[in-house]
């Protein structure tokens, strides 16, 4: 299957154009099947992966088509960065279209940078059969002697997973085949490309965000992913992946001052990414250096523009890289937003208290709880330590805990 | 407590409106609309015969009106600064800029060239968001020496500005009252701040509430005045209503302290215990630099 | 229209209070499924409603509409709903192409230290036109009704807390006084509630300055205790004027939980996911 692309002057030929709505009901979506989507089980909408099983599952199915994913970056920007790439990677695989912009590095970098996709890998990861405990084995499990009252209780199963499969899996120790990532078509915008141009206007736009916007709206309209023009015949998906937007390179200085003068260049832009996406076939990720970003009013103004946002917390450089209670997990998931979209209730995880570690080939968001307690003297030790740092973690995830309030 | 605490409430007091030549201010916030106590000193200042004039920027003629009794309407007069501050729609008697006491007093002897009225500001925080705080605490300044108004009486969204503005506002009043709501229903609690010409300041705090017709009852001062309301929830006595008895009466003491307890010895024996008489031995011991001592805690093993 | 949210706010489509100024408000929460309940409602009470909405677009609105039994395509059709899309306008402002040069209510996007006196006149003669000249249509509505959901972006794009709120009060002169309708007005804000911070031109100084303004706030907010599947978050109702009955009522709190159809509200503590 080569990648469609068809060019707009071409006719539409049995398709009615679709020119209000991005979105469409499962009946709808029948004769527009597109590779590497699927309609949420929820509402209808048209979903995609986003290259990590355990996010999808994290926000309800996948990133609907027409919403922005905000990830706010972790200190290193590495973990964000490869979920970042994940998200590119999928797109490959599902051979999307991709556009890629990044100020920091070349876009052409990025790709090469992509994992591996494992493409024979159903039989190796059933969702169903998570990695034992190593306390545990499983023949033991089967027929328990003494502890037999817990026999029938369901096993441990923290990674976050779905019943039904989508998406793919990568194993990030390798990158991408030449051959697969160049059957891709992709569009770049690499910022140093594109320098200023001195202009007038005293709106509150920045010439690097207007040029990023015009030419994503370019592409949009011309490779056929506008819907409020007549739609070619075979449609697909754009996957738009900002990287790093409101870091220094960008010319932006949100990172720089507590009165960043150009304040509202960054939400102004966004606004007009939502614009372009409600009306197009694509989707986006946005990746933000939030920890550098003093003003958390501003944030939380970046916030809500996007309709998914995330925030990755490594614990690298941080005082809990050294806490028992975090020992198996490389840094805590919050989710600061879910998507509110052509539905009333919106996809609410079941708890908040989320977090990442990066296994040898895999990436994947987990449950936290407390790592087994298996050796008598380190109990002893940590013990008090751990019940710190757990109302720490309890703190950190609700909005407000204060001791005494209780609501029901 | 004050020493001098009036024996009238304060706000009763300025509310009956003695002095002249005053401005009063009242500080409200969002959780609480000080328009309901702005509107019961409108009523007051005309139960009293006098002519008032208001300056409505927040708040439409109806709205300002209702509740009002309607025969003392010829004696209010509405300057409608609401429907359109700006200009924006052309058919405004008076927009924001046009906030200066030669163009207020004009408007104040339109209608009543005899006696000085009273002129109220609904509200400052409007008035404040467009003009220049210089400028407006110099037009009150002006307007209380002007001598066409009688009393100034303002509202000002306290959290709408920045502390300095509010203080400077502050500054030229004579009476400030900081309205907050109250603990129950429909009670307000208001602090009082009001500045004699002599200097003397007087302060008070006083719970009350305004009813429909929008007259003010004072219902009391707060207990603790200086201290936040939310710490004074009622005070649960434990020893309440137990079902063993914790209290003693009198006799009871008495009957108690008379028992001697076990183990307790009488002054004699202890004494005998203490001073050991002739005759018997003692143990001298002098530690040796080659003695044995534990160093480690032998009851370390212990999980106390 | 969630009914159990009328029985709350003592209203029904046949009979509700004109002249009202009601503010959505949240924090740290999410209470734009109010501005489906008040659109649905005053489309139900046969109504003129004007809709500016910035932050989502008008397929969003007709698919929730739509599980709430209203049209809003029909409802536009019939000339009762005047929808601006902020989204799709503000494009046509940000990337100007030849052939439009973009809605001119929006035109704040290009210079927004002017104002929002555009979007006022385009507020203005939606909904003076219809209790006008209402000769012309062929149906009769009633009162006019502005709705906006969140304010609070207008500041995003660079316009400031001033000119937001007088915009707000010239729709109210406008739609309240004038013409006895109704306003109901989005603004979200995060954050802690601060004290000191007054002179602050944020999200918090409109919803404050917004507050002063209205006469009837809904404010959501998550629950102290922190998050819950069950329990989306409580609602404060807090009326500013005596209500009609003489009780003096100021604030009431509920919780909520949002389903896909609708919302229940209940006393605290009385969710059915804890008794």
């Amino acid at each position: 299957m080569a990648a469609p692309v068809k060019s707009m002057d071409k006719p539409p030929a049995e398709f009615s154009p679709l020119n209000f709505t991005s979105f469409q009901k499962k009946s709808r979506t029948k004769s527009l099947s597109i590779p590497g989507t699927r309609p949420s089980v929820q509402n209808g909408q048209l979903l995609v992966s986003s290259g990590v099983t355990s996010l999808d599952y994290l926000l309800g199915g996948g990133l609907a088509v027409g919403t922005v994913l905000l990830i706010e970056e972790d200190r290193y920007d590495s973990f964000s960065r490869m979920i970042f790439k994940y998200f590119l990677a999928e797109g490959v695989v599902c051979r999307h279209e991709l556009f890629v912009a990044a100020a920091q590095d070349d876009p052409d970098d990025i790709l090469q940078e992509l994992p591996a996709p494992i493409l024979d890998d159903v039989a190796i990861h059933r969702p169903g059969e998570q990695p034992r405990m190593s306390c545990e084995p499983q023949d033991t499990l089967d027929a328990m002697k003494i502890a037999w009252r817990y026999q029938n209780l369901p096993k441990v199963q923290s990674a976050l997973a779905s019943s039904s499969r989508f998406g793919h899996y990568y194993d990030v120790s390798k990158t991408m085949e030449p051959e697969i990532r160049q059957a891709a078509k992709w569009h770049r915008f690499y910022h140093p490309e594109h320098p200023p141009l001195s202009s007038g206007t005293h709106s509150p736009k920045l010439e690097s965000y207007s040029a990023l916007l015009k030419s994503l709206r370019d592409v949009i309209q011309r490779e056929g992913f506008d819907l409020t023009a007549p739609l070619p015949k075979s449609r697909n998906i754009l996957r738009v992946g900002l990287h790093s937007l409101g870091s220094a390179l960008w010319g932006d200085d949100l990172c720089c001052y507590n009165n960043p003068k150009n304040v509202h260049a960054l939400t102004s832009f966004l606004y007009g990414l939502r614009a372009l996406l409600r009306t197009s076939l694509s989707v986006a990720v946005v990746t933000v250096p939030s920890h550098l970003i003093q003003d958390r009013a501003l944030m939380g103004s970046i916030t809500r523009l996007c309709d998914n946002a995330i925030a990755l917390e490594s614990f690298k450089g941080s005082e809990r890289e050294t806490n028992p209670l975090y020992k198996d997990y490389h840094g805590l998931l919050h989710v600061r937003q879910v998507p509110r979209l052509n539905c009333l209730a919106s996809h609410l995880p079941d708890h908040k208290d989320l977090a990442f570690k990066l296994k040898r080939k895999q990436f994947t968001i987990e449950r936290l709880h407390l790592p087994p307690d298996l050796s008598e003297t380190v109990s002893r030790v940590s013990k008090g330590e751990l019940a710190g740092a757990a109302t720490a973690a309890a703190a950190c995830s609700s909005a407000t805990s204060s001791a005494k309030h209780l609501d029901f | 407590m004050l020493g001098n605490a009036p024996s009238f409430t304060m706000l009763s007091e300025l509310l009956q409106g003695t002095d002249v030549g005053g401005f009063l201010l009242i500080q409200d916030s969002c959780s609480y609309s000080g328009r309901h106590l702005l509107k019961s000193f409108i009523d007051a200042a005309l139960n009293r015969e006098e002519v008032v004039h208001v300056l409505g920027l927040d708040v439409s003629e109806e709205e300002l009106k209702e509740g009002l009794k309607s025969f003392v309407f010829q004696r209010l007069h509405f300057h409608d600064a609401y429907a359109d501050p700006l200009g924006w729609t052309d058919n405004s008697p008076f927009t924001v800029h046009q906030f200066s006491s030669s163009r207020l007093t004009e408007l104040l002897k339109q209608t009543a060239p005899s006696k000085p009225a009273t002129l109220v500001i609904d509200s400052l925080s409007w008035v404040l968001r467009h003009i220049s705080p210089t400028a407006v605490c110099h037009t009150l300044q002006q307007l209380k020496k002007g001598g066409a108004v009688r009393t100034i009486i303002g509202l000002l969204h306290e959290d709408m500005h920045s502390r300095g503005i509010v203080g400077s506002v502050c500054r030229l009043a004579t009476s400030v009252i900081t309205v907050e709501p109250g603990t129950k229903g429909e009670e307000a609690l208001a602090k009082i701040t009001k500045r004699s010409k002599s200097g003397k300041v007087t302060q008070d705090e006083q719970i009350f509430s305004i009813r429909k017709d929008l007259t003010v009852t004072v219902l009391s001062k707060p207990t603790n005045p200086g201290h936040k309301r939310s710490t004074t929830e009622e005070q649960v006595d434990p020893t309440a209503n137990l079902t063993f008895n914790l209290r003693l009466t009198d006799a009871e003491r008495e009957a108690k302290e008379k028992l001697a307890l076990p183990f307790v010895f009488s002054k004699e024996k202890k004494t005998a215990l203490l001073h050991s008489g002739p005759g018997s031995g003692k143990i001298l011991y002098e530690p040796d630099a080659s003695d044995d001592y534990d160093q480690e805690d032998p009851d370390d093993d212990l999980d106390v | 229209m969630f009914t159990e949210l009328n029985s709350i706010l003592n209203t029904s489509p046949e009979s509700f209070t004109p002249g009202e100024f009601i503010l959505l408000s949240d924090r740290q929460s999410d209470a734009s499924f109010l501005i489906h309940h008040f659109l649905s409602f005053y489309l139900k009470a046969r109504c003129k409603v004007c809709f500016v909405a910035l932050v989502q677009s008008f397929s969003h609105y007709h698919a929730v509409s739509q599980r709430l039994g209203v049209s809003l395509t029909q409802a536009k059709e019939k000339g009762q709903l005047i929808f601006l899309e902020g989204l799709k306008e503000s494009l046509s402002v940000f990337l100007p192409q030849e052939e439009n040069a973009g809605h001119q209510a929006m035109s704040f996007l290009r210079d927004p230290a002017a104002g929002l006196r555009s979007l006022y006149e385009f507020v203005q003669s939606s909904v003076v036109e219809s209790s006008g000249g209402g000769g012309a249509s062929a149906e009769q509505w009633g009162p006019p009704v502005l709705l906006m959901d969140d304010v609070s972006v207008l500041l995003s794009l660079g316009v400031r807390v001033g000119a937001v709120l007088d915009f707000s009060h010239y729709c109210r002169t406008t739609v309240c006084s004038q013409l006895q309708g109704n306003v109901v007005m989005l603004v979200r804000c995060d954050g802690e509630a601060e004290e000191d911070d007054a002179d602050d031109e944020g999200s918090e100084q409109l919803m404050r300055g917004l507050t002063h303004q209205s006469c009837l706030t809904l404010h959501v907010q998550g629950l102290p205790t922190g998050y819950c599947r069950d329990i989306h978050g409580q609602v404060e109702f807090c009326w500013k004027k005596r209500q009609s009955d003489g009780q003096h009522a100021p604030k009431k709190v509920f919780q909520f939980k949002v389903h896909d159809k609708g919302v229940s509200f209940f006393a605290r503590g009385t969710s059915r996911a804890v008794l």
